[in-house]
């Protein structure tokens, strides 16, 4: 390209330029005015709540992001505390902000599964072939004998978004190091195993079953499942047994040297520890093994 | 012909014979996505209606009054799209003021007025039918916009009948959307060549 030639493309070129810069110009001042005109007037304190919030907008809070929870809490100061990832870090942020004073806002949620089925303690009737989903396999009766159980189709783990649930021979593990308690794999759950418990410990207790049928037929397709014996609820007050499944009142959550017992003395090891550095859990005793079928 | 009558045939035409929606299959996106109910469908075809007027007539004097004379006619589609950004952006801060609840509502939707292809499709139709009078392209422009409004409050209209009624399960959703869109077309193309 010679010098001329630069030359020419310059002189059609400018024209071009001069239009557009003027065009642009109008329709800045144009909207200059209008944006002075029309301004909205938007609370500060909106601003600040949203910046104590976490923006990973998980919709925990039943809003459906940080922003319209950040609108809504600054109207409605009750609606503190929603915000679960954020947690009690968050609320007093907010707090701070709207010039309130709270009392403690409560341990934060975290999932515990009514499961511990791993494939080999689980049986059978037959082999699933269909859509690799919990909510289709959910559907089809009597391809895993449990009715009540993980079906380990990761329906949980896809609805996690930030990889704290993991499925490990065949079901599902929550990373307490990662989890932030926005409850969407509580929600992902066909079968409902999933529950939001307030750790008020580091470790809590759990009943790895939900399996309501009795013992003997529990027993039968399980190797670690409740088989409502009470065995717990004679140890402390904590537990009790409801449709042949034991179950933990969080609400007085308070371990004990008899909670330690009874966590030995469950026959098929189902009450277990889980949180950050929970111990592993006991294994089945061979005795326990199902009937073959 | 007087020029009422060019004026009336043009409206009647675009709203009607060529309507941009059903006809050209421009703006798509708002219309299957802003019709799941008539008052956010109406409100939804004001505002392209009011940014199609203004961008339209914009466009028109640009091109006539500036673009024309130094021959630059190539960076048309440039400063279109800058006249309905600006628009939009217009329409976005008024609508904030005046209507929050709406402009909740719209969400995204508002912003992307912008990208509508209906309006830069009217304002280079107007080009391409060499309309040569100010007035005419702001009937056109309006005409337009009022089709679209017409065409996505129908749709909004049967969408919402349709929740009630018992469409097989395969094709729930955008599937029985799609089709009523299809059968919506057929029917306007009764109307093919009635003017222009």
């Amino acid at each position: 390209m010679t010098l001329p030639d630069i030359l020419q493309l310059w002189n059609d070129a400018w024209p071009a330029g001069l239009t557009m810069l003027g065009l642009g110009f109008g329709f800045a001042i144009v909207l200059l005015i209008a944006s002075e005109k029309l301004k909205v007037a938007v609370d500060p304190k909106i601003e600040q709540i949203q910046k104590a919030l976490p923006q990973i907008d998980c919709g925990a809070c039943g809003f459906a992001g940080c922003a319209s929870y950040a609108r809504a809490v600054a109207q409605q100061p009750d609606l503190i505390g929603k915000c679960a990832p954020g947690g009690a870090e968050a609320a007093n942020k907010i707090a701070q902000v709207l010039n309130l004073q709270i009392s403690d806002s409560g341990a934060p949620k975290r999932p515990i599964i009514h499961c511990r089925a791993r494939t080999q303690d689980k049986t059978f009737y037959a082999e699933y072939q269909g859509i690799l989903s919990c909510t289709a396999a959910n559907a089809l009766p009597n391809v895993q004998a449990c009715k009540f159980g993980c079906l380990g189709y990761s329906d949980c783990t896809e609805a996690c978004r930030f990889d704290a649930l993991h499925i490990i021979d065949g079901i599902a593990i929550v990373d307490y190091e990662k989890c932030t308690g926005c409850s969407a794999c509580s929600r992902a759950c066909p079968r409902n195993l999933i529950e939001m418990v307030p750790f008020n410990h580091e470790n809590m207790l759990s009943v790895a079953c939900s399996n309501n049928e009795n013992g003997k037929t529990t027993r039968s397709m399980c190797r670690v499942g409740c088989i409502g014996c009470g065995l717990c609820v004679k140890q402390t007050d904590l537990f009790s047994v409801e449709n042949n499944n034991a179950r933990i009142d969080y609400a007085k959550y308070q371990p004990t040297e008899q909670t330690e017992t009874a966590v030995n003395k469950c026959p098929t090891g189902v009450i277990v520890y889980c949180g950050k550095s929970a111990p592993p859990p006991r294994m089945p005793k061979q005795k326990t093994a199902p009937a073959s079928h | 012909m007087d020029t009422l009558s060019i004026l009336l045939a043009g409206f009647i035409s675009i709203v009607i014979v060529n309507n941009l929606v059903l006809t050209k299959f421009l703006g798509i996106c708002p219309y299957l996505g802003v019709s799941g109910r008539i008052d956010m469908a109406f409100g939804m075809g004001m505002a392209v209606t009011f940014v199609v007027t203004l961008s339209g007539t914009l466009t028109w004097m640009i091109d006539h009054w500036i673009l024309i004379l130094p021959g630059l006619e190539v960076t048309r589609y440039v400063c279109f799209i800058l006249v309905i950004a600006g628009a939009v952006q217009l329409v976005e801060m008024y609508l904030r003021k005046f209507f929050p609840s709406l402009y909740e509502s719209f969400g995204i939707f508002l912003p992307l007025i912008t990208t509508n292809c209906a309006i830069l499709g009217l304002c280079l139709f107007i080009n391409l039918w060499a309309i040569d009078n100010l007035l005419e392209a702001v009937v056109l422009s309006f005409g337009a916009g009022i089709g679209f409004t017409m065409a996505i409050c129908i749709m909004a209209g049967i969408r919402e009948n349709l929740n009630l009624a018992d469409v097989p399960q395969c094709l729930k959703g955008a599937p029985i959307t799609l089709i009523t869109a299809g059968l919506l077309t057929l029917a306007f193309m009764g109307f093919a060549g009635m003017i222009r």
